[in-house]
């Protein structure tokens, strides 16, 4: 279709979030921008579904709290119609003996609640917080840096250096020394070192995990921690930041953007190949047969499927295609959304102070708690006791609910640990007893929310895979461990974006800085295609 | 009456308080080594622990000494003579490995196509695997190796010059193969077991070889950062000339014995039975150390082979240093996890995948038929006991040095992990548990050579209570510090005190608290006294 050869200066694949961030900068860069989704929607994992008549919930992602302040100030998102919820109240966090650990974002109600738990931990509490979010910034300068070319280091890479030096030595001596030291550890080290409440511990620890196949006595998982911590106000609370409408505004507010910017969007077409020719990218194929050509592809899927699936082998070379298939992506985490008929009871929950459960709501009573869960998923079983982080978005977001009869809340839960690779069995077969551990963790802080469920929906690993095209489950395009990061996310070689075939760009979560949804992957690489672009000018 | 002041004295005669000792002699200084026990070699000691049987008591195989020490002491010429020890045998259970029946093995050796050959009955892929693989550690090893021998840099200091290491270790990184290079990163951040997934199908083949990564520390085969000590056994291979892995004829303490007459030779003092009580400061300056019976003994330098815990919060007076310091070595993590059992025997143990005597008991012999089984055994220590199923690595040095134990009888030395220090409070203390270990250790053994109970005339069991207890390891840890990624190179032992010296003047460290952390290499104790001599002056005589 030669009509057609010149038509797209980008073809972008997936409209994940980050694709859907890396389309619109394209498209305000000035380039003809296609984006091809799969599905039926744009948004991948950031996404609203209704679930029952009138009950919409987040499908998979539910707070939205680390998107990046300058996408969503570039983009104008608000003028797009994104409305975003902050409840005072980060995370609650009951414990079997009905007391519970609760963070705000205010560090001074923090620090009082903190004092029934541990003089100590209360005294310390500030000073924690506020390391925190001093390593954490240096983690978000990181995360907004392009990983320098190490093998052949142009000016660019010289002064991005120079600058992440700068930076690194502005953290003072004190936690300079303090971040080389902490990164690699075990974030149940990390805490211990601030706090002797083993409930605080875990709160702070459970973020150190999430979405990994680590434990908090894995090495490594304070940098998840404070990845997790960087970029917004984050702190040892951590981010709780809901979209109103559910994460699905999010996606549409960012289409909305990337379309104003003269993007077009197209669901329902689904890419199979990268075309090449010469080693260099050539457009695209989709399943239909169809063909589209571009200089430019970026992909916003995951490594795997983008090397492994998208491009030919040989093109690729056995080295590559080796290095690829080892890129590890071994999800652990399951999805439960319910649909209650009426807000559950916790009895941790003082009268009058029903707003606690605005937050995330985590039930993960102790280190060890977390760790003998994660015990379970090395040996490819789901935790007996899974932990559990919920939210209750229809308490700060009604029109999620407003459908449906009064009183009516849908409680979204994260369950952890769930191994993509079971031993015994397979997910589809074994999918309800997710939602039944799942359950039987929340009745141990909410007595009677079974009774209360009238819909239920399990995303298993399996599901997350099959569903959102994501390589063994994994929500973040791949483990966020110590092996896969900066420099060496996805590869070593490969982490600036632009992958071994010339034109081909990668732009999700299994790009630099990695997942959660935050558009940095997505907005660091349009930044280098225009980059390109203005070099091959 | 005071004696004329030392040019550096030395606490502990371990091997790198001795390397040290022997290193500043050289360089013409007048040195003491002050060793609290009777005998020389900390940790690398032999002793006659039961009449006639002779053990290396707590180290038990040399690696990675360095072979510029090896040299530059003129070691063999002091009677190190290091015996090799060849392969390592993994004993299966009944019904597994290929050939099932009473059970297989898998024996690997140093001769590549017997163990090519060997692999190939598990898996044609791994036989293939293998060697591919071992290019690429050897490789590896040849670009990491300096490492050893970089005194790390600050970070946070304004100084580049301590950098330009660094900067010539990046620039060799940059000539590396982008698949060498990625095998690097893998190395460093990895697990074990993660890091062999790659190549590698065949289970007891990832469990015997990861179990190196775990040794001495308290992590399991698939923690990250267990990955990097798979290059020590090929670092040990690149050596070349002088065999790097081997047991030291009359057990470690040979090994320590050389290094000491060598440093006797250079003229350095060493005397046992002196116990440092601790260092003597004035003002900002360590002057000195006092024994227990009260005797000062004044230096110009002092350092300490012991931990970074022990010199610091023991041996210096509290209120010294800096509470912001001393908090941080506080947090310098120990936790000992791992325990000895000595055995003296009558007979050999019988494998019952490989009955009767054979070559196969010359090398170590891996209890790790499976990762799942090494990383259970983990998981009991995470919850503070010992390991039910503990991994075990077993050693028969009668079998090469037979001098060890009278005619026809054996000594057998067995290092096992997990046990950690701090148990469980349920279960009390390592005294009370003593026993228990020893028997648990025992049943391990006899799952795969049942003959095991019947032919042991005594036994050594070493908790890691009695491991701090006796050789001084703070918590039992037998490299004086755990090995984990964030308390290696430039945070070892306190972050900006990686460079030997410490923030009280002419006090440095010189043990395996310092980089490049522990194991028979005596790096630490060289590039610390190499330290000394640079700080007060250079060499007194040409070397």
């Amino acid at each position: 279709m030669a009509d057609s050869a010149g038509r797209w200066d980008a073809i972008v694949v997936g409209a994940g979030h980050n694709a859907l961030v890396a389309a619109a900068y394209l498209a305000r860069g000035g380039l003809r921008t296609l984006v091809l989704e799969r599905r039926d929607r744009v948004g991948g994992a950031a996404d609203t579904s209704e679930l029952a008549p009138g009950v919409r919930v987040p499908t998979l992602a539910d707070t939205v709290g680390r998107l990046r302040p300058s996408v969503a100030r570039d983009l104008d998102l608000r003028g797009h119609g994104l409305h975003f919820v902050a409840p005072d109240i980060r995370v609650f966090a009951p414990q079997p003996d009905g007391r519970a650990v609760a963070l705000w974002s205010d560090v001074g109600q923090t620090v009082h609640g903190l004092g029934r738990w541990s003089e100590h931990d209360a005294a310390r509490y500030a000073d924690f917080d506020r390391l925190v979010r001093s390593l954490a910034r240096f983690v978000a300068d990181l995360g907004a840096t392009t990983p320098p070319d190490i093998r052949s280091p142009r000016l660019g890479d010289a002064l991005a250096a120079l600058r992440l030096g700068r930076t690194y030595r502005g953290l003072g001596r004190g936690d300079s020394r303090t971040l080389a030291r902490v990164l690699p550890m075990a974030v149940a080290d990390f805490v211990a070192e601030a706090f002797e409440t083993d409930a605080l511990r875990a709160t702070v620890a459970w973020r150190g995990v999430r979405h990994s196949f680590l434990g908090p006595w894995s090495a490594g998982s304070t940098a998840v921690l404070l990845a997790d911590s960087a970029g917004n106000d984050g702190g040892a609370a951590g981010q709780t930041v809901y979209a109103l409408g559910g994460p699905g505004a999010l996606s549409e507010a960012l289409a909305s953007a990337a379309r104003q910017a003269g993007a077009e969007l197209r669901c329902g077409a689904q890419v199979v190949a990268v075309t090449t020719r010469d080693g260099g990218a050539t457009g695209v194929a989709l399943s239909s047969g169809e063909e589209l050509a571009a200089p430019v592809v970026v992909s916003g899927l995951d490594p795997k499927r983008t090397l492994l699936d998208l491009v030919d082998p040989v093109v690729l070379g056995p080295t590559l295609g080796w290095r690829a298939s080892n890129y590890r992506t071994p999800g652990v985490a399951a999805k439960v959304n319910l649909v209650v008929r009426k807000m559950p009871r916790f009895p941790a929950v003082e009268e009058g102070w029903e707003g606690i459960l605005k937050g995330r709501i985590l039930v993960a009573p102790g280190i060890d708690a977390i760790e003998r869960a994660f015990d379970a998923a090395k040996y490819g079983r789901l935790s007996e006791t899974p932990i559990v982080e919920a939210t209750i978005p229809s308490l700060v977001d009604p029109s999620l609910v407003e459908g449906a009869k009064r009183g009516t809340h849908v409680v979204s839960a994260l369950v952890q640990y769930a191994p993509y690779e079971l031993r015994e069995g397979t997910w589809d077969a074994r999918r309800d007893e997710v939602a039944e551990r799942a359950l039987a963790v929340l009745e141990g802080v909410a007595p009677g929310i079974s009774k209360l469920v009238t819909t239920r929906q399990v995303l298993t690993p399996l599901d997350l895979e099959r569903d959102y095209g994501l390589s063994g489950g994994h929500p973040l395009h791949g483990e966020m461990a110590l092996d896969q990061f900066f420099l060496w996310r996805p590869l070593l070689g490969h982490a600036r974006y632009r992958m071994p075939v010339e034109g081909l760009y990668l732009a999700g979560a299994g790009a630099h800085p990695g997942g959660g949804i935050t558009g940095g992957p997505g907005q660091n690489a349009a930044r280098e295609i225009l980059a390109d672009r203005r070099r091959r000018r | 009456m005071l004696a004329q002041p030392y040019d550096a004295a030395i606490i502990g005669g371990g091997h790198n308080g001795l390397v040290a000792a022997a290193y500043l002699a050289r360089a013409g200084r007048r040195v003491v080594v002050l060793e609290k026990r009777h005998v020389l070699g900390g940790a690398a000691v032999t002793e006659e622990i039961v009449p006639g049987f002779r053990f290396s008591v707590a180290s038990y195989v040399v690696s990675l000494l360095r072979p510029e020490i090896i040299r530059d002491l003129d070691l063999p010429r002091h009677g190190l003579d290091i015996l090799p020890l060849d392969g390592t045998f993994t004993p299966l259970h009944p019904g597994e490995g290929p050939h099932r029946g009473d059970g297989d093995y898998l024996w690997r050796v140093n001769d590549h196509g017997r163990t090519v050959r060997e692999l190939r009955r598990w898996s044609r892929n791994d036989a293939e695997a293998y060697e591919e693989y071992g290019q690429l550690m050897v490789d590896m090893a040849r670009f990491i190796k300096p490492i050893l021998s970089i005194t790390p840099p600050d970070l946070a200091s304004n100084d580049p010059r301590p950098m330009l290491p660094l900067a010539g270790l990046a620039r060799r990184f940059q000539q590396l193969t982008e698949r060498q290079q990625a095998a690097f990163v893998g190395l460093m951040t990895m697990s074990a077991v993660d890091f062999l997934d790659q190549w590698f199908e065949t289970d007891p083949l990832k469990a015997t070889m990861s179990a190196s990564g775990i040794i001495g520390t308290f992590l399991g085969v698939r923690s990250p950062g267990t990955a990097y000590v798979l290059l020590h056994h090929y670092m040990g291979e690149i050596d070349g000339a002088f065999r790097a892995w081997g047991i030291p004829k009359g057990g470690t303490g040979g090994v320590s014995e050389a290094i000491a007459s060598a440093a006797r030779g250079l003229g350095a003092e060493i005397r046992t039975e002196a116990p440092v009580d601790r260092i003597v400061v004035d003002g900002d300056r360590a002057v000195g150390v006092a024994l227990e019976g009260g005797e000062e003994v004044r230096a110009a330098a002092i350092l300490s082979s012991v931990d970074a815990r022990r010199t610091f919060l023991g041996l210096v007076e509290p209120g010294t240093l800096e509470p912001a310091f001393e908090d941080e070595v506080g947090r310098f993590k120990f936790r000992g996890s791992s325990g000895k059992v000595n055995l003296a025997v009558d007979a050999l143990p019988d494998f019952s995948c490989l009955p009767g005597p054979g070559e196969h008991l010359r090398g170590a012999i891996s209890f790790s038929p499976a990762v799942d089984d090494m990383e259970r055994a983990y998981d009991d220590a995470k919850y503070g006991r010992w390991s039910r199923r503990p991994y075990v690595d077993m050693i028969i040095p009668t079998l090469v040095d037979p001098s060890m134990a009278p005619p026809g009888k054996h000594v057998i030395s067995c290092f096992v992990q997990y046990a950690p220090y701090h148990l469980d409070a349920a279960l009390g203390s390592w005294d009370d548990n003593r026993d228990a270990f020893g028997d648990t250790v025992i049943d391990r053994i006899a799952e795969f050579a049942p003959n095991i109970r019947d032919v042991i005339i005594d036994r050594q069991v070493l908790t890691p209570l009695d491991i701090e207890r006796r050789f001084g390891l703070t918590e039992g840890n037998i490299f004086q510090g755990e090995l984990s990624l964030e308390q290696l190179f430039f945070n070892r032992p306190v972050p900006g005190w990686a460079r030997f010296r410490t923030p009280i003047r002419n006090l440095w460290l010189c043990g395996s608290a310092t980089h490049p952390g522990g194991g028979i290499m005596g790096a630490n104790g060289r590039l610390a006294a190499l330290d000394v001599v640079r700080a007060t002056g250079g060499s007194r005589r040409a070397a």
